[in-house]
């Protein structure tokens, strides 16, 4: 009995320790990613703060998972289109995600405090839909502590959003501009 | 048609026009629902949850989420295992057992933060709120994800 006890612990200790994610991978749960649209008839503005992303500094690779569901808008109607299985199908595609990397590794010092210029490509999905994401993103190291600000434009319709006729054609822009925070901590 | 009749009509319909208008008014400002003032759907432990997401994430999803985004009201009762503040400058406590993979997320609001005052690590909590997504292992970030709550309150005193 004390033998096979000795072995759970030996094996859960194994187990634990194959689990642990390595130094080098940051981890942020102090994210903001917002989206804008902007027409002639209203701006909608939504706020999710609950996005999970990794950071491995060696290797350049960035990870974003996106729960949907915490896209909170100004008004509860705009929200109840958003969530819709017209729209985002959120019930259905809980989450969406990004896959990238950081092109440009050799030009950020992740142990020095600054501004560092990044390109990142990748792909994200959205509803099932994945298409690829090149854009500009600026790290800062502040005492260590590493953040990523970016800004990208996305077309609705490459994600399957497509709205041919009726209110939501003409209130919601076809193009809408993506704000992109994240504080990593350790 | 009298002059009185068609009178009569034009009142009718003129009302009629006025209270559409009143609806769709009313309907495109409706304001968020007052997750605090509705009722809890499901009493769970942070533990049953997790487990419910781990075994099977799609009977989970088609339980606890709705599809116009105004998922299900969850009491979740666990022990805190962290406290933090989103960049929202909402209070964030993690709900987890030792033995469990992932924990239970919950989101504070500006105007509810308060409640998290005096909590502290290890105390056990019961906390209500809507349910945004599930628990798993993500292959990508190479860890759990927890289940996420938000527009959370506490609904009952610690009582360790």
């Amino acid at each position: 009995m004390k033998k096979v006890s000795f072995t759970a612990i030996v094996l859960s200790l194994f187990l634990l320790t194959s689990f642990t994610v390595t130094q080098d991978k940051l981890v942020s749960k102090s994210t903001h990613i917002s989206f804008y649209s902007h027409t002639s008839v209203e701006d909608i503005v939504a706020n999710n703060y609950k996005v999970v992303s990794t950071l491995e500094t060696t290797t350049g690779n960035i990870v974003y998972s996106v729960p949907m569901q915490s896209f909170e808008f100004e008004k509860s109607l705009m929200q109840k289109h958003y969530n819709s299985k017209k729209f985002l199908d959120t019930k259905t595609y809980p989450k969406a995600k990004f896959i990238g990397t950081i092109t440009n590794l050799e030009s950020i010092d992740f142990t020095k405090d600054g501004s560092y210029n990044a390109t990142v490509t990748g792909k994200l999905t959205i509803k099932d839909q994945t298409n690829p994401i090149n854009e500009k993103a600026i790290i800062t190291v502040t005492g260590g502590k590493v953040s990523l600000d970016t800004k990208m434009n996305l077309t609705l319709s490459d994600y399957g959003v497509v709205f041919s006729d009726g209110k939501p054609s003409e209130n919601i822009a076809k193009e809408l501009e993506v704000t992109v925070k994240a504080v990593y901590g350790n | 048609m009298n002059k009185k009749t068609k009178k009569r009509i034009l009142y009718v319909f003129l009302i009629g026009i006025v209270i559409a208008v009143s609806i769709v008014y009313y309907l495109f400002n409706m304001p968020q629902r007052d997750v605090q003032s509705t009722e809890t759907d499901f009493t769970l432990s942070a533990d049953q949850i997790v487990e419910a997401y781990l075994t099977d994430a799609t009977l989970a999803n088609n339980t606890y989420l709705q599809e116009d985004g105004d998922s299900k009201v969850m009491a979740i009762t666990g022990e805190i295992f962290s406290i933090n503040t989103d960049l929202n400058n909402q209070k964030v406590i993690r709900l987890k057992s030792s033995t469990s993979k992932a924990g239970v997320s919950c989101t504070f609001t500006q105007s509810t933060n308060a409640s998290v005052d005096g909590l502290k690590i290890g105390d056990i909590i019961t906390v209500k709120g809507v349910i945004r997504s599930g628990a798993g292992y993500d292959e990508d970030l190479e860890m759990y994800e927890d289940v996420i709550i938000e527009k959370c309150d506490l609904i009952n005193n610690k009582n360790k």
